[in-house]
Formats: C-alpha cells, sequence, structure tokens
C-alpha cells in the first residue's frame, strides 16, 4: 500500500515525471482533508502534512497557508458522507469558516488531495460569493505542470 | 522516545487504537473546548459536549434519533483539543451505526447496499464502466503528447493497482485523466479492475463495520487475483 503523497515524490525524486513551475500564476491555498492530516496522525500515528506541501512547492512558488493550518485546520463540512446525506443546509452553513479562512488567503484556488472536500469546495463558493475559486486535486495541478 | 522516525510501516500501526474503550465518555470534565473547537457547533444547536454528556447519561436512544451525528463530519477537531482524549468522533460513528437502516439519512444506505450488491455504488454494469473509462481513454490519446495512451484493464502482474470514486465514471469523467496523465508520464505499469473498482466506502459513513470489511476484502482479492503488490486508493 502507498500514499498518493508518496507515489507523486517517488515520480518527482527519481524524475519519472517533470513538472514546468512557470505555468500555473493563480495565488494557490492549500486544504489539510482531515483524513490524511489530522485523524490520520490521531488514529494511525502519522499525518500527511509535509508531503503535500513539498509537492506544491515542485509546482508553484506562489502559494500561501491558510490560518488555522495543518492539525489545527478546519473541516470543509464535506465529510462523513455529508455531501449524500440531503443535510444541505447545514453542509453549506458549516463550510462558511472554511470559506472565510480561503477568502483572507487572497488566493484563486485551493488545492486538496480528496474527493469529499474537492467536491464540498465546488459546491459551496457560490454561496458565500466566491464563485471564481478554482478547486483543483493535488495531483490535477501535478498533471497541469507536467513537462511531456 | 528514540523511535521520533514517522510511521512508514504499517505493520507498526496499533489497530487497537481504533476502538474507544467502554465508559469513555465518563472522564469528560465538561470544560467544552470541543464545542469552541467544533466547526459545526450552533448548526441545529449541534454541541458536542452535550453529545458526550447525553451519551454519559445514557441517552442513547434520543442521540440515535438526533440530526447531529449526521451533521457532524467527524472532523476529529474536538477530540483533537479535549484533555481526556475522549475518541468523540467514533462515538459519533457508533451512534449513526445504531441507528435502523432504513432510517440511515439520503443515500447512503442505497449507495452501500448497492456496493455490496453490484461491487460499486452506482449499480453501474461492467460492459458500461468498461466503456467509459475506455472512451475517456481514447479522448486523452487524442492530446498532444498522450498518443499512445490505453487504460490498462485487469493488467496481470501490474505494479499498481488503483480504484475509482465512483462519480470518477458518473458526473466527473473528465478528472479521472489527472492520473493516468501523469501514470503516462511516469511510465507506470498500473492497471484498473473491471470489477470492484469502487474506492469509496460509504460503511464508514453509515457506521456499518462489517460492510466496511467486505468492500476492502474485494479490492484485497483483486490484488491477489491480479498478483499485484501496491494499492493506490485515492480516496
Amino acid at each position: 500500500m502507498l500514499s498518493v503523497f508518496d507515489l507523486l515524490i517517488d515520480y518527482i525524486k527519481t524524475g519519472k515525471i517533470k513538472l514546468d513551475k512557470s505555468r500555473v500564476k493563480d495565488k494557490i491555498t492549500y486544504h489539510d482533508p482531515c483524513n490524511y492530516a489530522r485523524k490520520a496522525e490521531m488514529r494511525l500515528g502519522y499525518g500527511y502534512y509535509d508531503e503535500p506541501r513539498w509537492i506544491l512547492d515542485q509546482c508553484v512558488d506562489n502559494w500561501v497557508e491558510m490560518y488555522p493550518t495543518r492539525d489545527h485546520q478546519l473541516c470543509c463540512g464535506g465529510g462523513g458522507g455529508t455531501l449524500t446525506n440531503g443535510y444541505n443546509k447545514e453542509r453549506i452553513q458549516y463550510g462558511r469558516l472554511k470559506m472565510e479562512q480561503i477568502k483572507a488567503t487572497g488566493a484563486q484556488m485551493v488545492v486538496t488531495p480528496c474527493h469529499g472536500c474537492h467536491g464540498q469546495l465546488n459546491s459551496i463558493k457560490k454561496e458565500y460569493g466566491m464563485a471564481e475559486l478554482e478547486v483543483k486535486y493535488l495531483w490535477e495541478l501535478v498533471a497541469d505542470c507536467l513537462v511531456i | 522516545m528514540q523511535d521520533t522516525q514517522p510511521i512508514h510501516d504499517l505493520t507498526q500501526l496499533d489497530h487497537t487504537r481504533y476502538k474507544s474503550w467502554p465508559f469513555n465518555q465518563d472522564i469528560c470534565l465538561t470544560c467544552a473546548l470541543c464545542a469552541s473547537a467544533c466547526p459545526a457547533s450552533g448548526i441545529d444547536a449541534l454541541d458536542p459536549r452535550s453529545l458526550v454528556r447525553q451519551v454519559g447519561y445514557g441517552l442513547e436512544d434520543a442521540l440515535v434519533a438526533e440530526r447531529w451525528p449526521w451533521i457532524c463530519t467527524m472532523c476529529a477537531k474536538c477530540e483533537h483539543v479535549c484533555p481526556m482524549d475522549i475518541q468523540i468522533a467514533d462515538m459519533v460513528r457508533n451512534l449513526r451505526g445504531l441507528r435502523d437502516r432504513q432510517n440511515v439519512p439520503g443515500i447512503l444506505q442505497q449507495g452501500l447496499e448497492a456496493a455490496l450488491e453490484t461491487g460499486n455504488n452506482l449499480r453501474l454494469p461492467q460492459e458500461d464502466f468498461v466503456f467509459i473509462v475506455e472512451d475517456v481513454g481514447e479522448e486523452l490519446a487524442e492530446e498532444a503528447g498522450f498518443e499512445n495512451f490505453k487504460v490498462a484493464l485487469d493488467k496481470d502482474g501490474a505494479n499498481l493497482l488503483t480504484t475509482i470514486h465512483n462519480k470518477l465514471v458518473n458526473t466527473h469523467t473528465e478528472d479521472l485523466k489527472h492520473f493516468w496523465k501523469i501514470f503516462h508520464a511516469a511510465g507506470e505499469s498500473w492497471t484498473l479492475p473491471t470489477d470492484n473498482w469502487e474506492g469509496t466506502n460509504w460503511g464508514y459513513f453509515t457506521g456499518d463495520d462489517e460492510a466496511m470489511k467486505t468492500m476492502v476484502g474485494r479490492i484485497v482479492a483483486n490484488l491477489d487475483k491480479l498478483n499485484i503488490t501496491h494499492l493506490l486508493l485515492p480516496e
């Protein structure tokens, strides 16, 4: 078994893939998914905080942290099945703090390595006047920077 | 003390840490750090301290009928700050699991039953799955630099088995291409199974451990069947 982070880092470090850092110009911020970060640390003894940040560093120069971050990161509100349990009003309300956090960074793009977070952030951004915010998977950003 | 290396070796993991010990809730100091940390505090009057206290008072039935355990995302902000290390997120998941299956909200139970019966949450037949992924693969092969791209299905002895989030063969097929591009550029030997490809495991959300085991078991069976040692599960 391996994590998406370990795999991407291996590809980059061994030169199997090459990335062009000049391609993506948007200011980016990074969202830690609970299950790869805080919850992985608490339940499995290791949280993936540094690895995605290292990968971001290989893709772009212009990225900033949210506050609070890493193990104190706020949940986006899309976890635990809330995207499919029908409580949509509550789910949108849940995401308010997350959207304020993103807005405060001034980023045009938020990157995350989680299908749930990706779906939630895309689903609620217009509710908070942030329809222009681009939401990308970490591996999508890597694919966008690939030198073929 | 000397073991400060990050844990990457899964054999070191202690799986008993998944289990809340009985009466965990009874050591609550009622400090309310959980309520202060919770991003969902106040939504539908949700209050994690109250939830823990209600479990302690034996008001479990009321909580099982409540909406709180389903509004909570089990993000564990609460227990991250809990001075008594009460496993509140697991408590919430246990409460979810105690609810009658026909009263699980939304489409969670239907999706899970579909997965248990057919191998995926969508009840997508195998031939439709193969058609979709091959069609998206042909689209990718039309892009410059990916001319030789082919989706590798059921490839015996591949280095990497991948699973798929069902939305990628439903409403978000474009998102299949990101990893495929990376695999192609890296020269990776990868494959996608044509059955039991589902990467989500909704038993996690409904509090159903048996269903989770079944879904995980099928992925392991695919690894064995195709003689593959590495699993990439980007979910």
